[in-house]
């Protein structure tokens, strides 16, 4: 990510990140985003596949 | 002349014979406070005074005949993060310094009725996240193996303050793995309880759908002590589930013998290396486990980064949406480490986490049926040694998978067990994974292995 492109998406956020502090988080996005790209099967997802429930998992 | 170090069961036993006074043993703790926190800073607020009440009213309710059973009148500390009726709660946080709950806990209410002394409140890492920060109202806790060493997170001074014995035993909170890091880094047992088995009623949430509440101590037996107190129903923490509360301590007496595990190899051989001690370490307890008549097979997951993946994104989501308003009004009056991961959490989007959630509905599915002809799993905790404080990264959680998420990721109960030492005298350890409410069995291994090995002698040299 780049720094324009994080300060677009703090601004949006409405935090106010001291000016040291940007370079390293937009150089640690990458985690972020190899992350949530794990969270997608290839081919996506049948569209019914709920969501696990918070506060039941299934009985084991 | 009381013990420096007393496991909970042993000071439970001297004290109902009428052979340790509560008195006595909560002033021994104080002493040992005042002699070495100021190096281990696994404090942030000592209650000498409430915990001197507090034993001089053990003390006397057991004179008195009126034994309330093995915590009565056993100092033990809490997690800043567990509410006190009339003493700040913090998070370790600025933000909160000056936060004083009109209640206690659910937990600690059930801890104080079953006679335990509150010492004081221990160091965390922000808000359960962040750390070790140096930024933060305190300083961050340090490893009583060696000080110059991290006692891994969140719950650092719970870890620091049991493996010191400046107090019996603790209470952590555990959302990706912050009870069992720190048992593993400071050589205590530490059991994350099944998802909803303790409530969160009072305790500072971090991630509403991962958070759990537990216990850290010397042994597995303490564990199941401290358990034993804090599980129940609690209408007022909707996850909390309505389900029987065994006799844990009683369920240790099964022995090992006939248990089936899986040994869950990759995740520490492959997705995330360990090193040759903590490999070694835990082929050596796979032995032991089959000499007490385990048998042990190994069983594939899918990779560990799939589990973090889903787990941690769950854990910003929902923690970003907790301190959502204080970190546009006040942002920097967090650490730096919680506020930039904080910051990293706000690139996450809605479909991010719905696809988290979604993820975690098949991967519950998943362990559910790797586990079906199984009791157990194991694998390890952490794949090295307590670092360096020091070398401990602003992202460090992003960059290794944590082998603890997984088992957030399921809400099963999960416990690090001590399984040797470095040749530098480092604690090691390994982790036990049961199914959903089977406590139990996990206490019940852990308690075997405990006993047929000799690591539970060593204590740090402080």
């Amino acid at each position: 990510m780049t720094r324009n492109e994080l300060d677009r998406r703090l601004a949006r956020l409405g935090l106010e990140v001291p000016e040291r502090e940007r370079d390293e988080i937009a150089a640690a996005a990458h985690l972020i985003e190899e992350m949530t790209s794990r969270l997608r099967p290839a081919g996506g997802r049948n569209v019914a596949a709920e969501p696990a429930h918070v506060v039941r998992f299934p009985e084991g | 002349m009381v013990p420096d170090y007393l496991t909970v069961a042993e000071a439970g036993r001297l004290i109902e014979k009428r052979e340790l006074s509560p008195v006595e043993l909560t002033e021994s703790r104080l002493e040992r406070i005042a002699k070495f926190d100021g190096r281990l800073n696994s404090f942030i607020r000592v209650l000498a005074e409430e915990a001197r009440a507090a034993a001089r009213q053990a003390e006397a309710e057991i004179a008195a005949g009126h034994y309330r059973g093995p915590l009565h009148g056993i100092p033990i500390g809490l997690k800043d993060i567990y509410e006190t009726a009339g003493v700040a709660t913090t998070g370790h946080s600025k933000v909160m310094q000056d936060h004083v709950p009109r209640q206690d806990a659910f937990s600690v209410a059930r801890l104080k009725a079953a006679g335990a002394i509150v010492v004081g409140k221990l160091a965390t890492h922000e808000f359960a996240l962040g750390g070790p920060s140096f930024d933060v109202p305190w300083p961050p806790a340090r490893n009583p193996w060696d000080t110059s060493r991290f006692t891994g997170g969140s719950s650092s001074g719970t870890g620091a303050a049991v493996a010191a014995g400046l107090v019996l035993g603790g209470t952590g909170s555990d959302t990706g793995g912050s009870i069992r890091g720190p048992a593993a880094y400071c050589g205590l047992a530490g059991l994350k309880p099944t998802y909803g088995l303790i409530s969160r009623m009072g305790i500072l949430p971090l991630a509403f759908s991962l958070d759990h509440a537990g216990p850290l101590a010397w042994t597995a037996e303490d564990c199941a002590i401290l358990l034993q107190a804090m599980a129940g129903h609690d209408p007022a923490d909707p996850a909390s589930a309505n389900h029987p509360i065994p006799d844990y301590r009683a369920a240790l007496k099964g022995g090992a013998k006939g248990l089936k595990i899986g040994l869950v190899r990759h995740f520490y051989e492959a997705d995330n290396e360990a090193n040759a001690a903590v490999k070694g370490a835990i082929e050596s307890a796979a032995k032991t486990l089959e000499g007490l008549g385990c048998t042990v097979s190994e069983v594939r997951l899918s990779p560990l980064a799939d589990w973090v993946a889903c787990g941690v994104t769950i854990m910003l989501a929902e923690a970003y949406a907790i301190h959502e308003e204080n970190l546009r009004r006040r942002f920097t009056d967090y650490g730096e480490i919680f506020r930039d991961r904080m910051a990293l959490a706000g690139l996450l989007t809605a479909a991010d986490y719905v696809e988290a959630v979604r993820r975690r509905r098949e991967l519950v599915e998943e362990l559910d049926r790797a586990m079906a002809g199984l009791d157990l799993v194991m694998t390890a905790a952490a794949p090295t040694e307590a670092p360096p404080i020091e070398a401990v990264g602003k992202f460090a959680t992003f960059e290794r998978p944590l082998l603890t998420m997984p088992f957030n990721v399921t809400g099963s109960p999960a416990m690090s067990v001590r399984c040797g030492f470095t040749d530098g005298g480092l604690p090691l350890s390994f982790q036990i994974v049961g199914k959903r409410f089977a406590d139990a069995t996990v206490l019940r291994l852990a308690h075997a292995y405990e006993e047929a090995t000799e690591w539970r002698k060593r204590r740090p040299a402080l």
